[in-house]
């Protein structure tokens, strides 16, 4: 009787636990947030390598390198954000920062392929900026804090 | 005048030679976080660093002794060993470090296979070094360090809020472990072991005596300040430029960013050739103090002076210190995390390395009427106070703030 009902307090134990784990997910808020906030980071240094290939004011292996280093980041940010399992409210917030991630990937693909273009730099330069701007836009929706 | 004129170049050469990698990361990062707020402990650091290289020049002057020799003579065998080993550990990061440093900014310059340029960088460094005489190598790297000036320049550029710059110098409130954790990191890259290490062997390598206490305290003063002006510059162009923007500077490159944004291409060569010059002289230095730690605690011959046919346990020494660090650094661990551990482990080591300075360089029966006065005494106790403190307090940071990350 007594092993009866131990074994049905644990099954109790152990649905309820599975129960929330499902609905909680592995991204929670305040880390969709800080993953957002590198998104932004990112955004704002590719805008300071783009402007300088925009305003030739730069050097070609430079700017490609840095392309390069950053876009693996950015690569990279969006794979973690895109495996995460994220709590049920973020949901739709995470599926925004993937495809912002994946803008910027792209973004630092086109500056490390033409480090030495400045219509391409000025054209990386302006979508940095919007990238930035979604992704604070993002942060705002998170946080409820001003980017 | 050709003793002004000696002295102002060695001034000179101590400025251009101040900054490491550890500076470079951690004041980059200090400034990108917290803006001006840790000018302050930037400040504090240079002049932890001037207070004991002063002292450890001094006493190597004075008595013929470096560092190690009197770390052992004062210490004993065992306790001397323990610092030795700590030392030699934190030696071999530091010259990894520096040489994943180099490789980097090798990279950015020339943009070819990143362990290639670390073979390149460390064949360079040995071929520079069998070729120069040991003033020369100062000299090399320490006026190519002055490269770096264009950080000041592009601060001055910047025009930034020089009141809240000002205010910088002031030690805030926060206690936040991540702010905390750039305290003890900003305050340890200025006051790295292997600086004093080689700063007091250096200075019997260039034998010097009592006539040279006064080149000593103007090296130790004056340079160590000017090329502490360089440390406070990364922190305000960071500050004034990555943090409202919220850049995270996790790579080497970005610390030359500003420089680009304010002067262009020019300003962006002037950064990464100064950074060039700054690290390499610190992966000669470190690597250097590695091999005098062990050559003077060992009793070998030891000094570049007296070259590898004279001092061979010592040259090979050198040269096994530095396949260590290549080894190290061509395992892909990022260069960053391991000038991030180097500075932090490097705290730990810091006690065993400044308290025997301290206690000789104070006393009397052994420094004569050049041990410590006052201000001197005070100071190194009041640092030695704060070093033990940072000592206690850095590994817990490390692992809270998961090295910096927050």
């Amino acid at each position: 009787m007594r092993i009866a009902a131990r074994t049905a307090v644990l099954s109790a134990v152990v649905a309820l636990l599975a129960g929330l784990l499902g609905g909680c997910g592995d991204l929670s808020r305040g880390e969709l947030s800080r993953g957002v906030e590198s998104l932004s980071a990112l955004a704002a240094q590719g805008g300071l390598v783009a402007k300088g290939v925009a305003e030739d004011g730069t050097k070609a292996t430079y700017a490609r390198v840095m392309a390069k280093t950053l876009g693996g980041e950015a690569e990279h940010e969006a794979e973690k954000l895109a495996d995460a399992e994220p709590e049920a409210a973020v949901e739709a917030q995470r599926g925004e920062a993937v495809a912002v991630a994946r803008e910027l990937a792209e973004l630092f693909a086109e500056l490390q392929t033409y480090p030495g273009d400045e219509r391409h730099g000025a054209t990386v330069q302006k979508h940095m900026a919007r990238a930035k701007a979604q992704a604070d836009a993002i942060a705002e929706g998170l946080t409820g804090e001003e980017q | 005048m050709k003793a002004i004129f000696k002295i102002a170049l060695g001034i000179i050469a101590a400025v251009g030679g101040f900054l490491d990698i550890g500076d470079l990361v951690f004041n980059t990062q200090a400034g990108a976080l917290f803006r001006y707020d840790l000018i302050w402990a930037v400040v504090c650091g240079v002049i932890g660093i001037a207070v004991y290289a002063e002292m450890s020049g001094r006493v190597a002057a004075v008595s013929g002794r470096p560092v190690f020799d009197v770390i052992r003579m004062r210490l004993g065998f065992g306790p001397g060993l323990i610092a030795l080993v700590a030392s030699t550990l934190v030696n071999v990061l530091t010259i990894a470090a520096e040489l994943g440093g180099l490789a980097i900014i090798l990279t950015l310059l020339f943009d070819a296979a990143f362990s290639m340029f670390v073979v390149v960088a460390v064949l360079a460094l040995i071929v520079i070094v069998a070729l120069l005489p040991f003033g020369g190598l100062e000299r090399l790297f320490g006026y190519g360090g002055l490269l770096l000036l264009v950080m000041v320049a592009t601060a001055i550029d910047q025009q930034p809020d020089w009141g809240a710059v000002a205010q910088g110098l002031i030690p805030s409130l926060d206690s936040s472990p991540l702010y905390l954790y750039f305290v003890v990191g900003t305050f340890a890259a200025a006051l790295m072991p292997y600086e004093v290490h080689f700063y007091s062997s250096g200075a019997i390598e260039e034998r010097w005596t009592e006539e040279n206490l006064k080149e000593n305290r103007l090296n130790a003063i004056i340079g160590y300040a000017l090329g502490g002006v360089l440390a406070v510059s990364l922190v305000i162009v960071s500050g004034y430029l990555f943090h409202p923007l919220g850049v995270e500077p996790n790579d080497l490159g970005t610390v030359a960013l500003p420089s680009q944004v304010a002067f262009g291409e020019t300003g962006l060569l002037l950064a990464l050739g100064g950074m060039l010059c700054c690290v390499g002289g610190a992966a000669i230095d470190s690597s250097f103090a590695a091999s005098y730690n062990l050559a003077q605690f060992l009793g070998w011959e030891w000094g570049r002076y007296r070259g590898p046919k004279k001092a061979p346990r010592f040259t090979v020494s050198w040269l096994a210190f530095l396949a260590v660090a290549v080894m190290i650094v061509e395992s892909g661990i990022n260069p960053v995390e391991i000038t991030e551990y180097s500075v932090v482990f490097s705290v730990v080591a810091l006690p065993l390395t400044y308290f025997p300075i301290l206690l000789i360089a104070g006393d009397r029966s052994f420094m004569g009427e050049h041990a410590n006065g006052r201000i001197a005494s005070l100071l190194g106790w009041v640092y030695f106070g704060v070093i033990i403190v940072l000592a206690l307090a850095s590994i817990p940071l490390l692992l809270i703030t998961n090295g910096g990350g927050g």
